[in-house]
């Protein structure tokens, strides 16, 4: 007689697992919905006009990321509207209202799924795109890491959009509201740029706005000292309030759920407006600290305005070139240009001991931002010699060879000025045009006969008679004979 | 004939269509009435423009599939006849509505924009189904917004394939819509919006 084994006990078959009939419409969302077709058309848009501009800008974190976050918004912000609202509508476009209204399922959350699923795929789409511009910045950038608030906005931009959409189908369903819906949405953002007018704007909680107003890609912000994401963490509490209130708005109707179901719309969706106007009420209160970027009071954390500490790159002149080293890029260009002057007044009298890049203090008025040289980067030729590049200043962006041409012409001036004078007499002008290779002297003068004399010398001949007669030159006690 | 064409317009809500032209124009001219800053001076017609593309392909449709093939072979007049008509109106509102105001490029830009949009539109109806359709202007539109955005920071888009970077009175790009019109002409004249369920 064999004992017969024991079989375990069938799972009962009436058994539930919590939400598992919510996690099946949301499956079955996600594999229908229209977002998931339109990814090819984003990723396409999104490498024609954000990719590609962004990596032909230099390769700096707070430059790419923050240009990065308004264009891939307006990429996305088109695609997932008229998506989301497509698929809003559907019940209605289908006719299926009255077959759909008898199931178990109150409405509210089968669109609630539809929008978890548009607004899935969109981040996912969103993620792969980002991830290939931040992976391709993080291979060329030269220091510092990451911004992820930039980022972290354009998600939230997303679902946000996604409930605009889900809710312009549901309560307008025409074939008419997904085009209108996401042109009409562009439209609503454009305009709402146009609120912007200073530090102070409560139109900055838009999440185009990346920055302060007018400043554009400078790469002056967030290098010298930190990001400051006290904008971003307004925006993101108006997404997040927004996003609150149109999915609350979806369940008030009647028809959309139990009546418990409706109060918890409602109170979702007055919290959502309440923070949604909470956010733009802080971003009102905003003021541009010294640093460049706008700071909320309200949500303010003063750890975030001491200076990142970094270790300069230097170059291998006469003179050392030293510059923050997220701007390493500029450093063979400028030693390039700088060379031969560094090597003219290397160890005079006078003479600096190295270049060093300073920061820049922006300042807000009427016509828009300034940045202006800080204190210490005057050129106080003791020791160290302060220079700014000029992309460090609101303007016109500079390629490399632009500015390295731009700082020459502005430092080795100064430094020559500083070592052998201001050029009030001839002899002063005379060695400065020579060893600056100007050819600004009245042709066929005495002076320019001096300069290019002077020009002609061996560079250790030049730099040995300088060494002996920079102070006398300097100080007016050298004629235009006297002169090699 | 007059109840076909009738049943026809009404099968593509053509007459909504044409108030929702009507709208957006009245929006537009609203929005000329007040200062714009250079980008939302030269991106507000384009915006306008798409919206009445995506309007006028998406009315190409209709939600009982295309019934009428049946009942003769004027179906591609009645195509095209409606879908002329609507961008007709399209182009007379809107440039009615910059009348007394600053509309940058003026009614020749309109125009030509409105044109080269509606043809992607309705190739996208072809293609995609009439409901779809509004994907490829709202598409462009962003390329078209970065290409006045290139004009003003420079290098400027020389293409005249991205048309509404293009000065009003260049040929080559009035040229370029008006193919890409024709082409959105015929192929909804010929093929129609593609059927499929809503």
């Amino acid at each position: 007689m064999t004992a017969t084994a024991e079989r375990p006990l069938a799972r009962p078959a009436n058994r539930r697992i919590p939400l598992a009939a919510a996690g099946r419409l949301v499956r079955l969302e996600l594999r229908r919905n229209a977002m998931l077709w339109m990814l090819p058309v984003v990723g396409a848009l999104f490498w024609f006009l954000t990719y590609r501009r962004s990596v032909a800008l230099p390769p700096m974190w707070n430059v790419r990321a923050m240009s990065m976050q308004g264009t891939t918004i307006a990429v996305f912000m088109p695609t997932v509207v008229g998506a989301a609202a497509w698929t809003g509508s559907r019940e209605v476009r289908r006719n299926l209202t009255d077959l759909l209204g008898v199931t178990s399922r109150p409405r509210w959350a089968r669109q609630l799924a539809a929008w978890f699923a548009t607004a899935a795929w969109a981040l996912a789409g969103y993620l792969v795109c980002v991830g290939a511009l931040y992976a391709v910045t993080a291979r060329q950038a030269a220091w510092g890491g990451p911004l992820w608030w930039p980022a972290t906005i354009g998600a939230a931009s997303l679902p946000a959009l996604a409930a605009l959409g889900v809710a312009a189908g549901a309560l307008v369903p025409s074939r008419f509201t997904p085009p209108l819906a996401a042109v009409g949405t562009f439209v609503a953002l454009e305009a709402s740029l146009e609120l912007v007018h200073s530090a102070a704007s409560p139109g900055q909680i838009s999440p185009l706005v990346a920055g302060p107003w007018n400043l554009g890609n400078t790469e002056g912000l967030a290098t010298f000292y930190r990001y400051l994401p006290d904008l971003p963490i307004a925006q993101l509490i108006f997404l997040g309030g927004c996003t609150a209130a149109l999915l609350g708005i979806l369940g008030v109707p009647a028809g959309a759920g139990g009546r418990w179901l409706r109060g918890s719309a409602a109170t979702l969706a007055v919290a959502g407006v309440v923070a949604a106007g909470s956010a733009v009420g802080l971003a009102g209160t905003g003021h541009l600290d010294p640093h460049g970027m706008v700071a909320i009071p309200a949500l303010h954390d003063a750890a975030d305005d001491r200076a990142v500490p970094y270790t300069p790159v230097c170059s291998q002149t006469a003179i050392p070139i030293c510059l923050h080293p997220a701007y390493s890029v500029y450093l063979s260009a400028l030693a390039g240009a700088l060379q031969p002057v560094l090597g003219d007044m290397a160890g005079l009298p006078g003479a600096p001991a190295r270049i060093s890049q300073a920061p820049v203090t922006y300042r807000e008025h009427d016509q828009g931002i300034e940045a202006v040289v800080s204190g210490r980067s005057a050129s106080d030729v003791a020791s160290v010699y302060w220079i700014v590049l000029p992309n460090q200043l609101a303007g016109p962006s500079m390629t490399v060879a632009e500015s390295a041409a731009a700082v020459r012409e502005r430092t080795a001036r100064g430094i020559v000025a500083a070592v052998i004078g201001d050029g009030s007499d001839q002899a002063q002008r005379a060695v400065t045009a020579a060893i600056l290779g100007t050819d600004d002297l009245p042709p066929g003068s005495p002076v320019a006969a001096a300069a290019q004399r002077f020009a002609a010398l061996a560079a250790a001949a030049r730099h040995a008679w300088l060494q002996a007669h920079a102070s006398d030159l300097r100080a007016g006690r050298i004629a235009l004979e006297q002169l090699p | 004939m007059t109840r076909l064409v009738r049943l026809y317009l009404a099968s593509r809500r053509t007459p909504m269509a044409a108030a929702a032209l009507i709208m957006c124009a009245l929006v537009l001219r609203a929005a000329l009435s007040r200062p714009w800053d250079a980008y939302g001076a030269l991106q507000l017609p384009l915006l306008f423009e798409t919206a009445c593309a995506c309007v006028i392909a998406v009315a190409t449709a209709s939600p009982f599939g295309e019934l009428e093939r049946a009942a003769g072979r004027r179906l591609p007049w009645l195509r095209t006849g409606t879908t002329t008509g609507l961008v007709a109106v399209a182009a007379g509102a809107l440039c009615a509505a910059g009348i007394g105001t600053h509309l940058d490029g003026g009614g020749q830009s309109v125009i030509r924009n409105l044109a080269g949009l509606t043809g992607i539109g309705l190739l996208c109806a072809a293609l995609l189904g009439g409901a779809l359709a509004w994907t490829g202007p709202a598409a462009y539109m962003l390329i078209g917004i970065y290409g006045l955005y290139r004009q003003w920071h420079g290098p400027a888009l020389d293409t005249p394939w991205i048309w509404p970077a293009r000065p009003p009175d260049d040929v080559s790009a009035a040229l370029c819509a008006g193919l890409v019109l024709a082409a959105g002409l015929g192929a909804a004249a010929v093929r129609g919006s593609r059927i499929r369920p809503e």
